[in-house]
């Protein structure tokens, strides 16, 4: 009844969090459909997830932080840490964000009218389905070192290259480029633009790559003399760079919220009191450990996020929250591992007494993946190095 | 650099950790440190009146025993203040302890004046209650005599009395005796920390005035512990971010290869890592300091055993990253591996504190 009464939209920064969190928890709770809850799969492609996509599109939700002219829920930080911790609670399954969390910030804060007017509500409509198209072969950490070129030629540019670990690409039909415009550049960061790139173009051929977990989240993306527009440059040409490093913002700090550890660890007290492990003082240890490193990265968390909900904005030092909840959450899934014992042979999922299943191996090879992307974790650290704590270079 | 970060709506805590900052500009941590080890003393009289004139050691002590009733933010900054200066007389055991102990107690005229002598740091009164592996002593009251032995004393030859936590027929009694009571025997030994500890034997003893018995004794003894604990946690997040400090200031100053060896990529995630670790332990203490009241026991738990294990793996990086200089006496590194690893030893090590937490957590 509650659902009927919420409008679609309002000034949801004026309402307090606990207000807010009620009103958006109730509404996911009975429109999120039962069968998407909790995925065993990440990330999922569109077409598995499309239902709740369009629902939270129909309800004008699909966007919490674009301002609401352009359709979004204009939520502030603070509101929008509730709505991630919400989705997370109820086990909501990742959708194809990379249009509502890239795309859409960048053409709100860079993009041409005419491109926010044409992208925009094809974004919210899910008509486009966009990927992100960064890291090449030989350009992943050293991303500025990238070589996918865009040449001018009249209107338009001439793309040639590849990009990989391009999540989702497989199921996108637009792609967010950095390629190369000037190869002359003093330094290579100088050099690089961003294009909107039709993916159903002639010469672009996409292939999906098996990953540990033996699903297709990432791609290779080849361009062989792809023709884009001109008018699908975002910014200058030349200043992609800057573009994207822009777009990150508050969101930083969900690269380190506990959900994913949180959710291991429930797994491995299910499987620990399955097997008896609680009866063997060893693991106790090893599981308190675990429980008191959660617990304390919670008021890491909350220290960071109390910093946003006061309307402060974060500095470099949030990706310790990163660091430590990535290197958790292979923890937590290493143990599960050793809890499994010679059980930890089967690659599919652990029965359980009560007629439950716990995904031990499929934590464990997803939790490889965390400390890899959004900047590795020993880029983190040298980030760290520099910005926190001032160490020289020399 | 970390900071146990709390609101501070009317600058009380700037004020504290002024206050600690003049007073450590005086009393020189590690100066005071090498004296009391070389003088064999449990505390310096000289620091510990400056602690009394400062009013830190009234800070656990309600107004009607002469405190300023603040609260946990408030020692929660006044200890990490302590830990960043390196001022380690027994703060936590001996002015928090005892001071929490007899707060938490029914109030009481006799009560009152033994907290307020503590508060002005006229009484000294170290609680005899551990036996020699820091569990509870087996002292024993009967026929008003007292007898057992107490280990790991902080403070005993300096202290002016004692509370003794006794069993007196299956119920704990708490017991206030003098300093020279008759058969009450004091053996030292020296401490990691510089400060010497103490093995208090008790030999039919007569007891003085019993202040406090039963279910409310053990209710106060709990909330002393707790309190306690979170001073012990902030001191470690202290000095855990102060030693990174220092060692971050070394290694960018000291030259190898032609370079700083702070600009090798090795020591950089070292050091990053003991950031991280320091940082971790100010949030934790965060959290303890602002739980809500029901909250506050496993809060504490988790933050004393994260402010423990960081302190002590982050000194033992320091002195790794200081080199052969780390390893000399004369380094005042060394100094706050010491303070850390005795701080992390008192009132639960982190495996202890965390398997506490996780059971009252799954009998929930």
């Amino acid at each position: 009844m509650l659902t009927k009464a919420v409008p679609e939209q309002q000034d949801w920064n004026a309402l307090t969090d606990e207000d807010f969190r009620a009103i958006f928890r109730d509404w996911v709770d009975q429109n999120c459909p039962a069968h998407l809850r909790f995925m065993r799969k990440q990330r999922p492609v569109f077409d598995e997830v499309a239902e709740w996509y369009h629902a939270l599109a129909r309800k004008g939700w699909l966007s919490p932080v674009w301002p609401q002219e352009h359709g979004g829920m204009g939520l502030n930080a603070a509101k929008h840490i509730v709505y991630v911790e919400e989705w997370a609670r109820l086990g909501c399954p990742r959708i194809p964000d990379h249009g509502i969390g890239l795309t859409g910030p960048l053409l709100i804060e860079f993009g041409t009218e005419a491109q926010k007017d044409f992208f925009l509500p094809r974004i919210l409509s899910g008509e486009h389905v966009w990927c992100q198209g960064y890291s090449e072969p030989n350009a992943g950490s050293d991303l500025a070192s990238l070589r996918t070129s865009a040449v001018r030629d009249g209107d338009e540019f001439v793309i040639n290259g590849q990009k990989i670990w391009t999540t989702l690409a497989h199921c996108a039909n637009w792609i967010l480029l950095l390629a190369r415009t000037d190869k002359e550049a003093a330094k290579p960061q100088n050099g690089i633009t961003v294009l909107l790139v039709d993916l159903t173009s002639p010469g672009v051929v996409v292939r999906t790559i098996p990953n540990l977990r033996e699903e297709a989240d990432f791609c290779e993306v080849f361009f062989d003399n792809v023709r884009v527009p001109a008018k699908n440059v975002v910014g200058e040409v030349n200043a992609g760079w800057a573009l994207a490093k822009a777009v990150l913002g508050h969101e930083r700090i969900f690269l380190g919220a506990p959900s994913r550890p949180e959710y291991a660890l429930t797994r491995l007290e299910m499987l620990a009191e399955d097997r008896g492990a609680f009866d063997d003082p060893a693991f106790r240890s090893r599981f308190a450990k675990l429980r008191l490193d959660l617990y304390d990265l919670g008021s890491a968390f909350e220290r960071f996020a109390k910093v946003l909900r006061e309307g402060g904005t974060l500095g470099a030092d949030v990706s310790v929250l990163k660091l430590f909840c990535t290197e958790l959450y292979q923890r937590i899934t290493e143990e599960t591992l050793a809890v499994a014992g010679e059980e930890a042979r089967y690659y599919d999922d652990l029965p359980l007494g009560d007629g439950g299943h716990v995904d031990a191996m499929n934590l464990f090879l997803d939790a490889r993946a965390p400390a890899i992307f959004g900047g590795s974790n020993e880029i983190q650290r040298n980030i760290l190095a520099k910005a926190v704590l001032g160490l020289p270079s020399r | 650099m970390p900071l146990i970060q709390l609101d501070d709506p009317d600058a009380t805590l700037a004020m504290l950790r002024d206050s600690l900052a003049a007073l450590a500009a005086e009393a020189d941590g590690p100066a005071t440190f090498r004296r009391r080890r070389a003088a064999g003393a449990d505390l310096d009289p000289q620091v510990w009146t400056a602690l009394a004139e400062a009013g830190f050691l009234a800070l656990p002590l309600p107004e009607d025993m002469g405190g300023l009733a603040l609260g946990r933010p408030e020692l929660t900054v006044a200890a990490e203040a302590l830990g960043r200066a390196l001022i380690t007389e027994p703060f936590a055991t001996l002015a928090v302890f005892p001071g929490a102990l007899l707060a938490a107690l029914p109030p009481d005229e006799h009560l009152q004046a033994l907290g307020a002598g503590l508060g002005r740091g006229e009484a000294i009164l170290p609680v005899l209650w551990q036996d020699a592996r820091g569990r509870t002593a087996p002292l024993a009251l009967t026929d008003d005599l007292l007898n057992g032995t107490a280990h790991l004393v902080a403070g005993a030859s300096s202290a002016t009395g004692f509370l003794v936590l006794a069993n007196n027929a299956e119920t704990p009694v708490l017991i206030h005796l003098p300093a020279g009571a008759p058969g009450l025997r004091v053996v030292t030994r020296p401490g990691i920390d510089g400060a010497t500890l103490a093995t208090v034997s008790l030999h039919d003893v007569p007891a003085g005035r019993v202040l406090a018995r039963g279910a409310a004794l053990e209710t106060a003894l709990g909330t002393a512990i707790t309190t306690a604990r979170m001073a012990l946690a902030a001191e470690l997040a202290g000095i855990g971010a102060r030693a990174l400090e220092i060692t971050v200031e070394y290694t960018a100053n000291r030259v190898q290869f032609g370079k700083t060896i702070a600009s090798f990529q090795a020591i950089q995630h070292r050091l990053v890592d003991m950031w991280a670790e320091a940082e971790f332990a100010c949030s934790a203490c965060t959290n303890a300091a602002t739980a809500p009241e029901g909250e506050v026991a496993q809060a504490v738990l988790a933050a004393k055993a994260r402010a423990g294990d960081s302190a002590t793996s982050i000194t033992r990086k320091a002195i790794q990253l200081h080199g052969a200089m780390g390893f000399t006496d004369q380094c005042d590194i060394g100094l706050y591996l010491k303070r850390a690893i005795a701080l992390n030893a008192t009132l639960g090590q982190p495996e202890e504190l965390r398997l506490a937490f996780l059971a009252a957590e799954r009998a929930a």
